[in-house]
């Protein structure tokens, strides 16, 4: 029987031989690993040497929709793009939201795959199936706004452009891919592999309707779904009227809004920063992905006209992180790194490492806490590496070995921490340090339990039962982002519904139950192929500061996150050894016999 | 106003008038409101389970708050109310699925809430619908139930509303039981289903 949901088709081009043709995927590829991030771990996992140069020309970048995407579902018209980062060294995904994904689906291809090398700068351009890498040597140079919009003007209304900036051309190491100037696949350097391969975008447009297998049903699941979507406070009041900013004053309440470079966990200019200021100051109007009623992004009006409103994670990185408390500088750094395609999280850590580095005498390059100016100086540095740029370039973690000071790079695995101090949030600890990509808040969005009550309030200070929790959100929101569904959904949304959701949708019968165990494997075969690249389990700690430094100030004050017991009982959890590596027994249980370390 | 809440709350799980996570509770406070937190456990409620909030205007802690907010703000602004409690007792719900309305039999249900309309709503939890239609209710009533839903008390104070809630469940009690007995009942409440 043919499920529905997928074309079992791939679009792979390799631009050293400027090849481009057709594969099938079976069937068994696709109910296993579902797309997304699982199908684009398969890939990865069966194609990239896992020690390979990450911005060398074996390496492959996979896009990949998933089996929802394009249907009638709020919160699924997201993709992921996966390859081996050259941040971290690790297997690395990220997904995003906006038209592109739907667009690579109506395209007729579940996934995209691009490989080897282009001598000269080239895009490439999807037109109702019919791929052409064209010349972009007029595009080169150009940041991702003005390269989106001349792509759009020469392929027309509808279609959608991922697009590299002058970071990912010069190979800035946590250079990002961005969408139509406004969504960003922001993590983990993929744009810096799109820059090795000297492809500047991916364009694509598509009018191929997806069918569900039992529209009526499906309708019925998806009545039900949204009528969740409109009674949960957040995603029916908080996202859509303050955006992803909303938790800004939350957090700093807790005491788990770190500032200065984790020095702090409050930041006492907080309230200037929050989504409340940016509703009430920068008069922001509401967008959204394809279908979803939640509309958490944010267009706003700055000096620089109208531009992208900032996300929680980008107003912290840019904003406490580096002791900047001014709306306007962080929209107009939050724009920058989006013009010039680097991950706001990344630079921000970066530059807020840089900074502690120089008030420490071990760095000079001008910067110190709370400089607005050189703050977006340094980002265009960086995105050009001139100066001192070119080494922050690198990430936190070289920067700060390449000082003296690697403790003071706020990493795990090189992937620079999000803004969450896990002091107060403990689980969280627990999740950066074992996350598979590095230090990343949304493997098992552990802020979730232990701060919006979602599924249950659980003490955040406790590291009693965490690492089974832990567990069970890392391997959801692994078959969740093989979906692919928004994380906002999930708040309000839980994976059953979308278990029943993908039923009616593929014809292919799931139980939440099966979404847990296709995530359990996507999370060994990362694990694995992480094992390949390197990464053994002295990687799974976190930076020394959140181990020894208690907090001074605040909620929660004296607190050091208490990882080795919760570290030890994940692994054990996790059916590994005490070294971290999956018994054979466990690799039996998820069918991955065959990928072995 | 924390002990105020937890005696509230533990009275209404105890009692069986709430199952382990349902139900909310509010008060207001000028322009403000304090009510329990979404998925809150109404028997064991800590300081940390209390969110402030805007009555007329959100604000951060939204995203911590019942998902009846929406319900206890419209009330609030459309009642001289100061006090919510929304359960879901066991016998009102089930009778709430049979009847229109509620009529008590007994003297002291009889006396303290005379008639209980039944709302039927597409949705309930969360709803906008009952939002706009709840209010006009609560001018008129002290509680109003939700049909396969659950209860919405006013009161100057919690215990007001708890009052009310507890009384409604005993109505409904009252009813099943005779209802079961299936003998003949005194019919001078009849004279309520007019009030």
């Amino acid at each position: 029987m043919a499920y529905c949901g997928w074309y079992g088709k791939t679009l792979r081009v390799n631009l050293k031989s400027r090849a481009v043709f057709e594969e099938q995927i079976g069937q068994d590829i696709l109910t296993g690993w579902l797309g997304g991030r699982g199908l684009g771990a398969c890939i990865v996992d069966a194609e990239v040497p896992a020690r390979c140069d990450a911005l060398g020309p074996e390496n492959k970048l996979v896009f990949a929709s998933g089996p929802l995407t394009g249907m009638n579902i709020p919160g699924v018209s997201r993709f992921s793009a996966s390859a081996k980062s050259p941040l971290t060294g690790t297997l690395i995904d990220s997904n995003a939201g906006g038209t592109w994904g739907l667009m690579l689906k109506r395209s007729g291809y579940d996934a995209l795959i691009v490989e080897g090398e282009s001598s000269e700068p080239v895009y490439l351009k999807i037109d109702d199936g019919h791929a052409e890498i064209c010349p972009a040597g007029d595009l080169w140079g150009k940041d991702t706004k003005q390269s989106s919009v001349m792509i759009q003007k020469s392929l027309g209304r509808g279609s959608s452009v991922a697009s590299i900036g002058p970071a990912g051309e010069n190979l800035v190491k946590y250079a990002s891919i961005i969408i139509d100037g406004s969504h960003a696949l922001g993590r983990g350097g993929l744009g810096a592999v799109m820059g090795a391969k000297k492809l500047k975008a991916v364009a694509v447009r598509g009018s191929k309707k997806v069918k569900a297998a039992d529209p009526e049903k499906l309708e019925f699941y998806v009545y039900e779904a949204v009528k969740w979507l409109k009674a949960n406070p957040i995603t029916s009041q908080g996202l859509p009227e303050f955006g992803t900013a909303v938790l800004v004053n939350l957090f700093n309440e807790m005491g788990v809004f770190p500032a200065r470079n984790f020095q702090s966990s409050q930041f006492p200019g907080a309230r200037g920063i929050s989504g409340e200021a940016i509703s009430e100051t920068l008069t922001p109007m509401r967008r959204g992905c394809y279908r979803c009623p939640v509309k958490c992004k944010r267009l706003v009006k700055s000096k620089d006209g109208i531009t992208r409103g900032p996300e929680y994670e980008s107003v912290w990185a840019l904003g406490p992180q580096c002791g900047i408390g001014s709306l306007d500088v962080i929209v107009a750094a939050n724009n920058l790194c989006n013009l010039m395609g680097i991950d706001t999280i990344s630079t921000g850590v970066t530059i807020g490492c840089a900074m502690e580095l120089e008030e420490k005498g071990l760095f000079q390059t001008g910067l110190r806490f709370g400089d607005e100016e050189g703050l977006l100086r340094v980002i265009a540095q960086i995105a050009y590496r001139e100066g001192t740029g070119s080494l922050m370039a690198e990430g936190s973690r070289y920067l700060a070995e390449k000082c003296g000071a690697p403790s003071l790079a706020m990493q795990v695995k090189g992937l620079e921490l999000p803004a969450y101090d896990p002091r107060g949030l403990q689980g969280m600890g627990l999740s950066f340090a074992t996350s598979n990509r590095g230090g990343c808040h949304m493997r098992a969005y552990m802020a979730g339990p232990e701060a919006l009550g979602v599924p249950k309030m659980v003490d955040r200070f406790s590291t009693g039962g965490k690492a089974g929790l832990v567990i069970t959100q890392q391997n959801i929101n692994a078959a969740l982002d093989s979906l692919i569904v928004c994380r906002f959904i999930n708040l309000a949304v839980t994976e059953e519904y979308f278990a029943r959701i993908f039923s009616a949708a593929t014809g292919f019968e799931c139980q939440s139950q099966d979404l847990h165990h296709i995530g359990e494997r996507i999370w060994n075969l990362e694990r694995l192929y992480n094992l390949r690249a390197g990464l053994d389990s002295s990687f799974d700690t976190l930076p020394p500061r959140l181990l020894k430094e208690p907090v001074l100030h605040g909620p929660s004050r004296g607190v050091v996150v208490d990882l080795d017991p919760m570290m030890s009982e994940y692994y054990r959890f996790r059916g590994w050894s005490a070294n971290g590596l999956p018994s054979s027994s466990k690799l039996k249980e998820l069918s991955l016999e065959d990928a072995l370390c | 106003m924390l002990k105020e809440f937890q005696r509230t709350g533990s009275d209404l799980f105890l009692t069986g008038l709430n199952s382990s996570h349902s139900g909310n509770l509010s008060v207001r406070f000028g322009d403000r409101i304090l009510v329990t937190r979404r998925g809150s456990m109404l028997g064991h409620l800590e300081q940390r389970d209390l969110i402030e909030t805007g009555l007329h205007k959100n604000d951060s802690k939204i995203i911590l708050a019942s998902t009846e907010i929406g319900v206890h703000r419209a009330i609030y602004k459309g009642t001289s109310a100061l006090a919510i409690v929304h359960a879901h007792p066991v016998h009102a719900t089930a009778l709430s699925l049979q009847d229109n309305e509620i009529i008590p039999i007994d003297s002291e249900g009889a006396y303290l809430l005379h008639k209980i309309p039944v709302l039927s709503a597409e949705h309930t939890i969360g709803s906008r619908e009952l939002e706009e239609r709840l209010p006009y209710l609560l001018r008129e009533y002290k509680v109003v139930m939700v049909r396969g839903h659950g209860s919405f008390a006013v009161g100057q104070v919690l215990e007001e509303a708890y009052q009310y809630t507890s009384s409604l469940e005993n109505v409904c009690r009252i009813v099943w039981l005779t209802r079961v007995l299936k003998g003949d009942v005194e019919k001078n409440s009849e004279k309520y289903k007019n009030w």
